[in-house]
């Protein structure tokens, strides 16, 4: 291993790198797209109150102290809506996955319930909604719940079995601080992956790599320059990413030694893959295609974007066969939920993983014209 | 000094096989020390692979290649940094300058005093130095390709067809950088399929086909021993040349400008014709003799032609 010649190397990358505005560009940007856009997308995630339509076809002052007690939990943005018009057309026209309907005769039933335990005094709210909305379910639960708890205290007795959260965490994470460690993890993989199966095809197709090979430059030292390249970009895209984060998010992420040893363990894992995947496949075209095939299904089921337990339980075990996954959760482990722990156990796995296949990518790399 | 340490290059039954097909067939030559070697052959005839061999960019099949008393398949590391190469097609990192790719290669050779100024003059590259790899024509790029091959002081340059695809005049230019290196008395070992190159610039040339050596001498004496005659071109009014010439028991062709080629064994020969023309009443309008060439030395030896056309580049400065 000659340091001088890594350097070298190391160099032209970078200079190549900076000259080629293009990818320069598309190298940083990318990922800091991805986390803005993904980031509002899912920001509805984290959110703590829903938009709720009431319509009181009752108007008295009990419902009105419904609508008040509704806004008070904290859970609802309350908006009223006009008791003349059909609940169902008013949902179509505006969109609105859910309107509750509190009944006519609301008040009068109610004091006929508690006054003289009339058990005919009924009433039926009817939540009026939309199946295809996402949020709608939550929704309905937050208020079958709120209207359970109003049952039992009209009931006049204390409630017997009741529930206490005691959280595993110090404190609770949002969607988007789950998301970034996830986004760093991916655009990592998919940077180093691209970079070193793109640049070197086309630096065998183009015969740079057969001359390369009449000079004292090692396979070892190529691939080493190789990866330093490939970590200084990680390096500078995952600094971009956690400015963007915190400066547009406010996230609270924890920071420490973990966050570089992770994508040094990314940066040696994929970059190893590519070597091998440059081996295999010839033509520049076919290796960018094998590439895409790898890092997609790695993408979406290692649990980048989404929880696993979102997924089948199939999936789950298949995240478990990717590398990516125990990057994911080791990153996490080490910025949202501050178990050192956990953290190591998976750099563990991750590192003898990248280890192995780092030195099937320098073997796999082709320095002479063998057979 | 013993006769098997004045060669640089010694290689002995040397076999290359692709599967079943062989690419070079039992090839034996020897390049003495600070000689232009120039190995010329039509594409696919071997030479590459034989020069890849030797370079140690491929490994044989079997035979021995010793470069500098070294075996080229156990002494790789050694021999690298003693020799210099340009192998076929050669390119370089696109938006890397002329400057920034010397000093690129020659830290991979780890010289501290190359002298990359010297370099780039030697192959007249002073005003393309800040210009960046990928705004080269075909022509300079071969010519920094050539300068790269010498950053590291090579004892032995090999130059992998370092004119193809080059128009005549980018040619040209890179043959002036490769004199200069043969008068500074560098061993070049030189693949070509352009017999001018060969000729002016080689001091042997091996003549391979379909992975064997057919001849192998300097450029005269494979003109002198395999082509002993002349070829009289005849340019005249009218076909009755032809009949006349044919008449006299030659074997004349019709070439491309509709005048007569003869190939005649002396000078008695043409005094005949001329003479067998003014009887006959056939007015010459131009005549040319000629020695044949290696193109022709070519065809005699293998029934095929060198290459179609002599300029056929494809690149453009």
């Amino acid at each position: 291993m000659n340091l001088r010649v890594v350097v070298a190397s190391l160099v032209v990358s970078l200079k190549s790198f900076y000259r080629e505005k293009t990818t320069m560009f598309f190298t940083t940007t990318f990922p800091i797209l991805l986390i803005l856009v993904f980031g509002t997308i899912f920001q509805d995630q984290d959110k703590l109150n829903f938009d709720l339509c009431l319509q009181d076809l009752d108007q008295t002052q009990t419902t009105a102290e419904i609508a008040k007690t509704l806004s008070l939990t904290g859970k609802f943005n309350v908006t009223k809506v006009d008791p003349n018009i059909d609940a169902t057309q008013y949902a179509k026209t505006n969109q609105v996955n859910l309107v509750v309907i509190i009944p006519k005769d609301y008040e009068k039933s109610c004091i006929r319930y508690l006054q003289f335990g009339d058990p005919n005094a009924f009433v039926t709210i009817k939540f009026v909604y939309d199946p295809s909305s996402n949020s709608v379910d939550t929704k309905m639960r937050i208020l079958d719940i709120i209207f359970a708890k109003l049952n039992q205290g009209m009931s006049g007795k204390p409630p017997f079995a009741m529930t206490e959260e005691i959280s595993i965490l110090t404190r609770k994470y949002r969607f988007i601080e789950f998301f970034i460690p996830g986004v760093i993890a991916m655009a990592v993989m998919t940077a180093s992956l691209f970079g070193t199966v793109n640049v070197n095809t086309e630096l065998r197709q183009k015969g740079i790599i057969r001359k390369l090979s009449t000079t004292p430059i090692t396979r070892s030292d190529w691939v080493l320059s190789n990866i330093l390249y490939q970590f200084i970009l990680a390096v500078i895209s995952t600094t971009a990413m956690l400015i963007v984060s915190y400066a547009v998010f406010d996230v609270k992420l924890q920071i420490n030694a973990w966050l570089p040893l992770f994508i040094v363990l990314d940066v040696f894992t994929f970059v190893g893959i590519g070597l091998i995947l440059t081996r295999i496949v010839k033509e520049a075209q076919s290796a960018a295609a094998a590439a895409n095939a790898l890092i997609f299904p790695m993408m979406f089921l290692s649990g980048s974007f989404f929880p696993l337990e979102m997924m089948p339980r199939f999936l789950q075990t298949f995240a478990r066969a990717l590398p990516l996954y125990y990057v994911n959760e080791g990153l996490r482990a080490s910025m949202v939920f501050h178990d050192n722990a956990a953290a190591l156990n998976y750099a563990a796995i991750i590192g003898t993983f990248a280890a192995l296949v780092f030195i099937l990518g320098i073997i796999a790399t082709k320095w002479e014209e063998g057979n | 000094m013993t006769k098997k340490t004045e060669y640089v290059i010694e290689v002995e039954k040397l076999t290359k096989r692709y599967g079943d097909l062989p690419a070079v067939n039992d090839i034996s030559f020897n390049v003495r020390k600070g000689e232009v070697f120039a190995l010329l052959g039509p594409n696919g005839a071997g030479k590459t692979t034989t020069v890849e061999i030797i370079d140690t960019i491929r490994t044989p099949t079997s035979g021995k290649v010793r470069l500098l008393g070294m075996d080229v398949t156990k002494k790789k590391r050694d021999i690298v940094p003693r020799i210099g190469v340009l192998p076929q097609g050669f390119s370089s990192f696109d938006r890397i300058t002329v400057r920034e790719t010397m000093q690129y290669y020659s830290r991979l050779f780890c010289c501290r005093n190359a002298d990359i100024d010297r370099l780039i003059a030697l192959v007249n590259l002073n005003d393309k130095a800040k210009e960046q790899y990928m705004n080269l024509s075909g022509g300079l790029k071969q010519r920094l390709g050539i300068a790269i091959a010498l950053v590291n002081d090579p004892e032995v340059v090999f130059l992998d067809e370092p004119t193809t695809g080059l128009d005549p005049r980018a040619r040209r230019e890179v043959w002036e950088v490769l004199l200069g290196l043969k008068q500074a008395g560098k061993t070049v070992f030189l693949t070509t399929h352009y017999m001018e190159e060969a000729e002016l610039l080689a001091d042997t040339v091996a003549i391979i086909s379909k992975g064997k050596i057919i001849a192998m001498d300097s450029p005269v004496q494979l003109i002198e021993s395999n082509a002993d005659y002349l070829v009289l071109t005849l340019q005249s009014i009218g076909e009755k040349a032809f009949d006349v010439v044919e008449k006299m028991g030659f074997a004349p062709e019709l070439n491309n400008h509709k005048s007569l080629n003869v190939k005649v064994t002396g000078t008695d020969d043409i005094r005949k014709i001329l003479n067998a023309m003014e009887d006959a009443g056939v007015s010459l309008l131009n005549m040319d003799v000629r020695k044949p060439n290696l193109e022709q030395v070519f065809l005699k030896l293998t029934g095929e032609a060198l290459h179609e056309g002599t300029s056929g580049g494809k690149g453009a400065e």
